[in-house]
């Protein structure tokens, strides 16, 4: 999942770049809001955290000019200002949570997990299809209440193929949401994690979790929610 | 002149006395007049009548002097009729009267003193018996032969009374047209003042919802005179506004400056997060906490204005609650919160927009959070006071919180991030505005808070 950041204060910057890339995320990260505004509308992104006092163009005005592209992705504003005025505003144009300065990163951390699964439509930190659940928060997994061991890699997979459940998901969509920007595009290692992935989660093959749709991509096939009870 | 606060006063108070000054000189003045002229026919009555009565008196035989009644009754009738006002005495040498008119009786004149022969005197007669007389003597030596020429006095005397009773009419006739002209005066000039001081009175009132917040500067046509004053005040106020905008904006700087360090310094103690260390990056946490508390709180306590001063325009209340559940129902999206409005439309608050958003911010982020399903919001709005009810279906607050709650300031040891700064910003926020803040139980099952603001006009100074 690709985050970008845009903070101005480079300590600030540097130090979260660092916490979003071991939480697993994918951040491209801009100083001032000018260039924020570049990586919003040429980079993939899947969630933008946003601080309100930038330099060149402002947090406010930033997101207006995101919004009016017609970008849809979850905006997390970073504000020093814990004015009330400050917060309705920057959820009126367009921003859908707030973390006020001086933050714990855990809480960042969990907002920015909270958005990504409500973006997916999830309203839980725990997704459930059928009999696979994904917590986000602990970041574990179980197949018919039994814990997996994933690499980190496979969990991320997972929990993207999971996030947007019921929809198809391209390689390139894929391979954008879990590399770096310049990482070398070999469709054929998402291929392998597809393949590892299906072996762990259903290694008897009782119920197909992953579904591949030829030339178009791959789509988890699990109903979302817990299955009715027999 | 402290004595007169109003300019009203104070002219229809020196025009008074101005009036009744020249006024007074003037009644006193057409008074004397009419009195010397009112003496001068008295003075020539009287020369006539002793003209007549010396003409008609005629020597007896005895050698006396006498006057013949028919031929004073036939010259002037008055002479004979009881108390006609007309009197008339001859008095021989010796001061005895040898004649006197009937019109007087049998009453006597008495007489300071006798003029010499040849002489006249006016005198006045003020006796019991008779009314207020002004009489004229002559004196007169009559030759009635060679070596015998006694002297004999002639009097003439005529009543005053009518002729006082004139002056009075005449002086009640003057004070009664000039009474009349000064009122009739005052009254003209309460309403030209009226209308000269419109503007003013109007200027005064705008000056007044400006100060109270009900508009936000002066305008309407004004008269040249006031124009630049108008202006001035304008310009004032606007000045205020700015001071208090560069004010706030000088704070959020402030807050950005102090807080992203902060951040940063959190931020980078997560990430050299080492086990053998816990205990020093919980500490080190802790002290982060209790300043960024500290900034935090100092802060929004100086960005709370209270501003009821000039220039403030008043806010509409029912809109800025939608905005902040609109912004709360973002924020608590998960928790899918019923939050119930019953709000009085027109209500208004008169004082900043910022501190009025900033109390009940708080308060409906607190019951967001403590709630377990649904808030209830009212608002009601009187003429002088506003009154906002928040209430939730959480736990409630427990009697041992309560205190603290209502506690001044935020302690220096408080070590949780987040409590107690809301409602301590909330509740100084409130008291700027003269305004109250109670804690109860809620209809919902769970705490309310109410807060009742106070029309800032009210505010003393």
């Amino acid at each position: 999942m690709h985050v970008l950041l845009v903070e101005d204060d480079p300590s600030l910057n540097r130090s979260l770049v660092a916490q979003l890339t071991e939480a697993g995320y994918r951040v491209d990260s801009a100083l001032d809001g000018r260039e924020g505004l570049y990586y919003a509308k040429e980079y993939p992104v899947d969630l933008a955290v946003v601080d309100l006092g930038l330099p060149e163009l402002s947090g406010i005005e930033l997101i207006r000019a995101v919004r009016a592209e017609g970008k849809a992705y979850p905006i997390l504003v970073l504000t020093a200002r814990d004015r009330w005025q400050d917060k309705v505003e920057a959820l009126k144009i367009g921003a859908d949570d707030y973390v006020v300065k001086p933050f714990h990163v855990e809480e960042l951390l969990a907002r920015v997990d909270a958005l990504l699964r409500r973006a997916g439509g999830w309203a839980q930190s725990e997704l459930v299809c059928g009999p696979v659940s994904l917590d986000t928060r602990s970041q574990t997994v179980t197949a018919n209440g039994e814990p997996l061991e994933l690499t980190s890699f496979e969990y991320r997979l997972l929990e993207y193929l999971m996030l947007h459940a019921g929809e198809v998901l391209s390689k390139t969509q894929i391979t954008e949401a879990l590399y770096d920007q310049d990482f070398e595009r070999d469709s054929n290692v998402i291929e392998v994690f597809i393949g590892r992935l299906r072996r762990k989660l259903d290694p008897n093959g009782e119920f197909q979790p992953i579904e591949t749709l030829r030339g178009r991509g791959y789509r988890m096939a699990l109903p979302r929610g817990a299955p009715a009870p027999r | 002149m402290p004595l007169f606060r109003s300019l009203r006063a104070r002219v229809l108070f020196w025009v008074s006395v101005a009036f009744t000054v020249l006024f007074a000189i003037t009644i006193v003045a057409l008074d004397r007049a009419f009195a010397s002229s009112t003496e001068r026919a008295v003075r020539e009555l009287l020369q006539v009548q002793l003209l007549g009565l010396v003409a008609l008196a005629e020597a007896t035989p005895e050698g006396t002097l006498t006057l013949p009644e028919d031929a004073v009754a036939a010259a002037n009738p008055q002479f004979g009729v009881a108390d006609s006002g007309l009197y008339g005495v001859l008095w021989d040498a010796d001061g005895v009267p040898v004649w006197t008119s009937s019109s007087l009786l049998d009453r006597e004149l008495s007489v300071p003193k006798w003029p010499a022969p040849g002489e006249q005197d006016y005198v006045l007669i003020d006796t019991p018996q008779l009314p207020r007389l002004e009489a004229l003597l002559e004196g007169v030596t009559w030759e009635f032969s060679e070596g015998n020429a006694p002297r004999y006095t002639f009097a003439v005397a005529v009543s005053l009374e009518p002729y006082d009773e004139r002056q009075a009419a005449f002086r009640r006739n003057l004070i009664g047209w000039f009474t009349g002209v000064t009122v009739t005066m005052l009254l003209v000039i309460v309403g030209l003042l009226t209308f000269v001081l419109r503007p003013l009175h109007r200027l005064e009132r705008q000056v007044r919802e400006v100060e109270a917040g009900a508009r936000s500067r002066l305008s309407g046509r004004m008269p040249t005179e006031l124009v630049g004053l108008a202006s001035n005040l304008n310009a004032l106020v606007e000045t205020e506004r700015r001071r208090l905008v560069k004010y706030r904006n000088t704070l959020d700087d402030l807050a950005h400056s102090l807080k992203t360090p902060l951040a940063a310094m959190r931020t980078l103690l997560a990430e050299a997060r080492d086990p053998a260390k816990g205990s020093l990056d919980e500490s080190l946490n802790r002290e982060l906490d209790r300043m960024d508390q500290r900034v935090s709180y100092q802060l929004r306590r100086a960005r709370a204005s209270g501003a009821t001063g000039l220039g403030v325009e008043p806010v509409a209340v029912a809109p800025l609650i939608h905005e902040l559940v609109e912004t709360l129902d973002k924020v608590y999206r998960d928790k899918r919160v019923s939050c119930e409005l019953e709000l009085a439309r027109s209500a208004t608050f008169r004082g900043d927009s910022g501190d009025l958003t900033e109390i009940i911010g708080n308060l409906l982020d607190n019951a967001y959070k403590y709630c377990k399903q649904r808030v209830l919001v009212t608002l009601r709005g009187g003429p002088g006071s506003l009154t906002i009810t928040i209430g939730d279906d959480g736990p409630g607050i427990g009697s041992d919180v309560l205190p603290r709650l209502l506690e001044r300031g935020i302690r220096a040891d408080e070590s949780v991030p987040g409590q107690g700064i809301g409602l301590a910003v909330v509740r100084e926020t409130v008291e700027l505005y003269n305004g109250s803040l109670r804690f109860g139980a809620s209809s919902l099952g769970g705490a309310e808070v109410t807060v009742e603001l106070a029309r800032p006009g009210a505010i003393g100074g």
